[in-house]
């Protein structure tokens, strides 16, 4: 694409403008037309199986064709005695994956920007992508084999070096849950989530590099005012759409990493939900508990949403 | 009613059609447009969905299946699922459209939530199907267990009535006990003495005074763990006591509040602090509690534990130090009825091994098809794999007596043999009692009996009408099904946490004791033990 | 990119005071942490795969695989299936991605432009759908009236789009693409599908490369879909193959004499879960080799500046 070099009289231009806005506008329209269809069929087709958290599931009568019941599925979960537990130790288990592992991958990619030498950093780059691709099966049962008690690798390492007192049980002790679950989805996932910081990092500009080198910046400052505005927007974009998982915990993980021991905090929403479904196959109560958490996740994205878009123009939508 | 018929007929073709549009595979392509009619040979054909187990081989490679489908002179086309049913099942059964047959594929609450998709055969045995009837009448309570609560009949049961007692075997290290000089315990003192021999020698004897572990277990609600020493206190568990439920003297109790349970909880908690347990017995996942009393090559690592039978709790090369272990006293002068849990129920009865559909074409069909598997030397191939040289499952001898073969594939066990290469105990089945004599099983059940015939005294001793608890046999209403739920999830929540926390702290148990109790049962106990005793009462009443 | 940031990094060691040298040293300590941390678990996943699983269990497998043996890969790969999962995955990840690029690289720049006002009302309405849903049933229907049941198609057209990538594609477009360029290619008498194909794309690298990935791992790992959807065993991908062969070989992990009365135990339990680790080295290698592809387009960078100039 070359610049542009004829100068277009102004006339012509004017003449065209409205004709040329609507042609634009045409053009636009038949490229997002796609999605729209896409999304109209795939999402909102099924949109109405939602209706299932306030109906009794009634086969007889169709899918959404029982009868109306109103709040009770999600009554059913206000009163019950693990309401609070279940959205407390939810909550507690997203913020704190939030609050560290969402800076980790920026840290990782600004690390990883500044190696010089471009096979350590090719190296470094596809070692941390890797244990993405391990499943919650293995993930948990290498932390079986590593943090136990009695055998396990990391677990001696922290105790030779007192990191943690000698009778502790990492798998088991109440106290360890959070933090072993939320250091583990660090190490599993800040490679990958880095790879979209490390993309955006490759799109600044290098001549703000040597703005900066001439004005005497030093390596830090680099960081600061160079490279951190760079990837600004998208690191407002994706904390604001981490806001909308304030109250998702991921069930396999969390399922397989329960014990007798730790239950009192490593009961949550989706585990519950299963605890009481998977026996009684309800589907009202399941739905209604889901949506209940949804419109949670939901709120705190948009009110992430508007802050951002007060603060900084920045914003989904 | 009429027209939901016609409706399901037209979706019922509409998914034909479909699967037919998508399907590249050879089994499909001789599918002609006229499925759910005659075959040229004049078969019936039918669609069938099993939910096999993960070894099973394709259904089509057993013969005697092939030879069965001949006989009731119908065409089968199988859809096998091996994993992963529970997620595929609400979506399918939900969009209305089943195959005519399913096998393994349904439970009591598919029926009441998706009531009207499956078909009432109570009168369809009637008509058609003698061999269910043989069944029935030589055993009246699997019909008690296949009627549903509204009195209909939407999957046929099945019966093995050669499985062991018990599910699970207590066993102790006997090479142990022999290098230490040490008796057989018969009480829980002498054990707990045991133990702390085991703990301060060297019974493995390789030098390492550090390296054996006691006692290990699994969590409390599993299947072998020390909760089967409530039966020393004279508390009679049965048929895997899940959730904590049991009866005795007809009244149904959840060991979870039972002062025994206190009195057990404060031995193993006085055990584990002399560090006699395992440290990872709460925690450790089955890989993990299986693999430790495996050992090291010809050193043992665990001297008392529990398990379904010596080589696979301690594999081949230590089985042979262990023994069973008869249950143990209390005290040398305790006088309590001693139990062992009586599981036989839970190891030779299940329910719902085929249903139909209800807008199946093709009912009588389908009857006749399921009746075949009923016959009991069929029913025997169903279990133990074909009697024929495809199959080698199992030997007839010729004169009315039958063996169980040894895996014709060398590098299977005897276990995984059965299995790979039949329905094995997911199947639709009826082993009549007068074939029990007949039979000769397998090198690896024969072990499990003679290993649990220590406990047969117990278990012949204990009461069906008073002392066990059958829940197989027990219904709900959708109602009690969910309220049942519900309040479960509450309890386990609290008895979950409270039996690891009493094991692996210090602290006071007879002081939390009053306080534990009273919030399990404001958390539904109370209501959950009424509704079970008000089924298990309309149990008690189909007993002769 | 290399050239430009040798040459800058080199500039900066001149003029480097010890603020600078200690940028070096943390990135340096960091990334050896960082690498170290990684690496050893997926060494430990390696060994393990060829080690007795007994004493991985055990943790007596630290540094060097004991017992070394292939029961593994050999259960994997003497099951044929596997070939005809690896083709219907690639053939999958493959139709599926392109579909997926070009559903969402055109509507992510069309939301984009500040001009194009129905965005307004269309991106809540996308962004809804991130967190509603019908739940798996409608769903399930839905994907039966359409005929997709039991097709290929369904593992392609399924998830054409993923609302979060459109955000992230679209916000890169909003944010590193001047508007100037834009303008200037108005007054040049550009439509917006010649701008898009021959300015905003090839501009675009680094991010269309991340989304792809993104849409790309998205497929390779598809196990929901097929579980729900597909029923012959001929069009099962990868996924599908593999948990199959897992379980049939940890048949007796959950607990030997429970269940039905199995009657059999985890015999075989010194190699069950070799499969377990074996499994994910299998499934895995193909995607880490097509990342080193992606790769050199986030070092290259936008040459923007260059655009302007």
């Amino acid at each position: 694409m070359k610049p542009a070099q004829t100068t277009v009289p102004p006339q012509t231009l004017r003449g065209n403008g409205w004709l040329r806005k609507q042609a634009g506008h045409v053009q636009l329209w038949l490229m997002v037309l796609p999605a729209v269809i896409y999304i109209a069929i795939f999402c909102y087709g099924p949109m109405y199986g939602i209706q299932l958290a306030f109906r009794e599931f009634d086969f007889s009568k169709g899918l959404t064709g029982g009868d109306w019941a109103g709040f009770k599925y999600f009554e059913q979960y206000f009163t019950s005695p693990m309401f609070w537990p279940t959205l407390r130790n939810t909550f507690i288990i997203a913020f704190f994956s939030i609050l560290l592992g969402f800076p980790m991958p920026i840290l990782l990619a600004l690390v990883v920007n500044s190696i010089r030498s471009n096979r350590r950093k090719r190296i470094l780059q596809t070692t941390v992508y890797m244990p993405y691709f391990i499943s919650t099966v293995v993930l948990v049962a290498l932390l079986q084999i590593m943090l136990s008690p009695t055998t396990g690798l990391i677990d001696g390492f922290l105790k030779a070096l007192h990191l943690i007192p000698a009778d502790t049980n990492l798998i088991g002790d109440p106290g360890a849950f959070v933090p072993v679950y939320v250091i583990s989805a660090i190490w599993q996932a800040c490679g990958w989530n880095s790879i979209i910081f490390i993309a955006a990092l490759s799109s600044v500009d290098s001549q703000q590099y040597d703005a900066a080198r001439i004005d005497g910046a030093n390596r830090w400052q680099t960081v600061w005012h160079v490279e951190l505005p760079a990837i600004l927007p998208t690191i407002i974009i994706l904390l604001i759409m981490n806001m909308g998982s304030i109250l998702s915990v991921g069930f396999e993980k969390t399922f397989l990493m329960q014990n007798s021991l730790n239950k009192p905090v490593s009961e949550v929403i989706s585990t519950y939900v299963f605890n009481v479904g998977v026996k009684s196959n309800q589907f009202s109560f399941g739905s209604a508990v889901g949506l209940f958490n949804t419109l949670i996740n939901f709120t705190f994205l948009m009110l992430a949403n508007a802050l951002a878009k007060k603060t900084s123009k920045i914003s989904l939508m | 009613m009429r027209k939901k018929s016609v409706l399901a007929l037209l979706l019922a073709g509409c998914l034909a059609g479909l699967s037919l549009a998508g399907c590249s595979s050879k089994e499909n392509s001789s599918d002609g447009p006229d499925s759910g009619n005659s075959s040229p040979e004049g078969k019936t054909k039918l669609k069938a969905i099993i939910v096999k187990h993960s070894l099973t081989k394709d259904v089509g490679e057993m013969k005697w299946l092939t030879d069965l489908e001949e006989k009731a002179n119908v065409d089968i086309e199988w859809q096998q699922i091996s994993a992963d049913w529970d997620q595929k099942k609400s979506a399918l059964f939900a969009s209305g459209e089943i195959p005519d047959l399913l096998f393994n594929a349904t439970s009591n609450s598919d029926f009441v939530q998706f009531n009207g998709l499956f078909e009432d055969l109570g009168p369809l045995i009637d008509q058609g199907a003698p061999n269910i009837q043989k069944m029935f009448s030589e055993h009246p309570e699997l019909k008690t267990l296949a009627t549903q609560i509204d009195g209909k009949l939407y999957g046929t049961p099945r019966y093995k009535g050669i499985w062991p007692g018990s599910t699970a075997s207590m066993f102790i290290n006997k090479t142990w006990l022999n290098n230490l000089g040490l008796q057989v315990p018969t009480t829980w003192d002498e054990l707990e003495a045991v133990l702390i021999a085991f703990r301060d020698g060297d019974p493995n004897q390789n030098g390492d005074k550090t390296d054996e572990i006691p006692m290990d277990f699994n969590p409390i609600g599993w299947d072998f763990t020390p909760k089967l020493l409530l039966g020393s206190l004279g508390l009679p568990l049965s048929n895997g006591a899940s959730d904590g439920y049991f009866t005795e003297g007809a009244q149904v109790k959840n060991f979870y509040v039972d002062e025994r349970f206190k009195t057990l909880m404060q031995f193993l908690q006085k055990l584990y602090s002399q560090n006699l347990i395992n440290k990872e017995a709460v925690t450790q996942d089955y890989s993990k509690f299986q693999s430790v009393a495996r050992g090291s090559g010809a050193t043992a690592k665990v001297g008392f534990t529990w398990g379904w039978e010596t080589g696979d709790r301690f594999g081949n090369e230590l089985k042979d130090q262990y023994i069973t272990l008869p249950q143990l006293k209390h005290h040398a002068d305790s006088t309590d009825e001693l139990y062992w849990s009586d599981d036989y129920y839970y190891q030779n009865y299940g329910s719902n091994a085929v249903s139909v559909s209800a807008s199946s074409k093709n009912k009588e069909a389908a009857i006749r098809f399921i009746d075949a598997f009923y016959e009991p030397v069929v029913s025997l191939q169903v279990l133990f794999g074909g009697m024929n040289d495809t199959d080698k499952g199992m030997k007839d001898n010729g004169d009315g007596t039958y063996e169980v073969l040894p895996p014709a594939d060398a590098s299977l066990d005897p276990g995984s043999w059965k299995w790979t290469n039949s329905f094995a105990d997911n199947g639709p089945m009826y082993i009549a009692d007068a074939l029990k004599d007949k039979l000769t099983l397998g090198s690896d059940m024969q072990n499990v009996l003679k290993e649990k015939a220590v406990y047969d005294e117990l278990l012949n001793k204990a009461d069906q009408k008073t002392n066990v608890y059958p829940q197989n046999f027990m219904k709900y209403s959708t109602e009690d099904t969910n309220t049942l739920a519900m309040n479960q999830a509450n309890i386990n929540n609290i008895t979950d946490q409270k039996w690891a926390n009493w094991l692996t702290t210090k602290v006071d148990i007879e002081k939390e004791w009053a306080a534990y109790v009273a919030s399990v049962n404001s958390s539904g106990l109370e209501q959950n033990l009424q509704i079970r005793q008000k089924a298990y009462e309309e149990y008690l009443s189909t007993l002769k | 990119m290399s050239r430009r940031q040798a040459s800058h990094s080199q500039s900066l060691n001149v003029s480097g005071g010890i603020a600078d040298r200690l940028y070096t040293l943390v990135v340096a300590v960091i990334s050896i942490a960082a690498f170290v941390m990684v690496a050893y678990p997926l060494y430990f996943i390696i060994i393990a795969s060829v080690s007795n699983s007994t004493m991985v269990n055990q943790g007596q497998v630290i540094l060097w695989p004991k017992a070394v043996n292939f029961y593994g890969y050999e259960q994997i790969f003497k099951d044929t299936r596997i070939w005809q999962g690896y083709m219907n995955t690639i053939i999958y990840t493959v139709l599926g991605t392109l579909l997926n690029l070009l559903v969402t690289l055109p509507a992510a720049y069309a939301l984009s432009q500040r001009k194009f006002k129905a965005r307004r009302f269309i991106m809540p309405l996308f962004v809804i759908t991130m967190y509603f849903g019908g739940g798996m049933i409608p769903t399930y229907l839905l994907i039966r009236d359409l005929n997709l049941l039991n097709t290929p198609w369904v593992m392609i057209v399924n998830g054409a789009i993923s609302v979060y990538n459109l955000i992230i594609t679209r916000t890169f477009f909003e944010t590193s693409i001047p508007e100037e360029l834009h303008e200037a290619a108005t007054l040049d008498g550009c439509s917006h599908f010649r701008y898009f194909v021959s300015v905003v794309v090839p501009l675009s690298k680094a991010v269309i490369s991340v989304i792809t990935l993104y849409y790309m791992v998205g497929h390779w790992n598809d196990f929901f879909n097929a579980l729900l959807y597909i029923n012959t065993d001929s069009l099962q991908p990868l996924q599908i193959v593999l948990r199959n062969i897992l379980l049939s070989n940890q048949a007796f992990a959950g607990g030997a004499g429970s269940g039905a009365g199995a009657g059999a135990g985890s015999y075989a339990q010194q190699f069950a879960d070799q499969i377990k680790y074996a499994v994910i080295i299998v499934s895995t290698v193909p995607v880490l080799i097509i990342y080193p592809f992606i790769q050199k387009y986030f070092e290259k960078g936008v040459m923007i500046g260059a655009v302007k100039g």
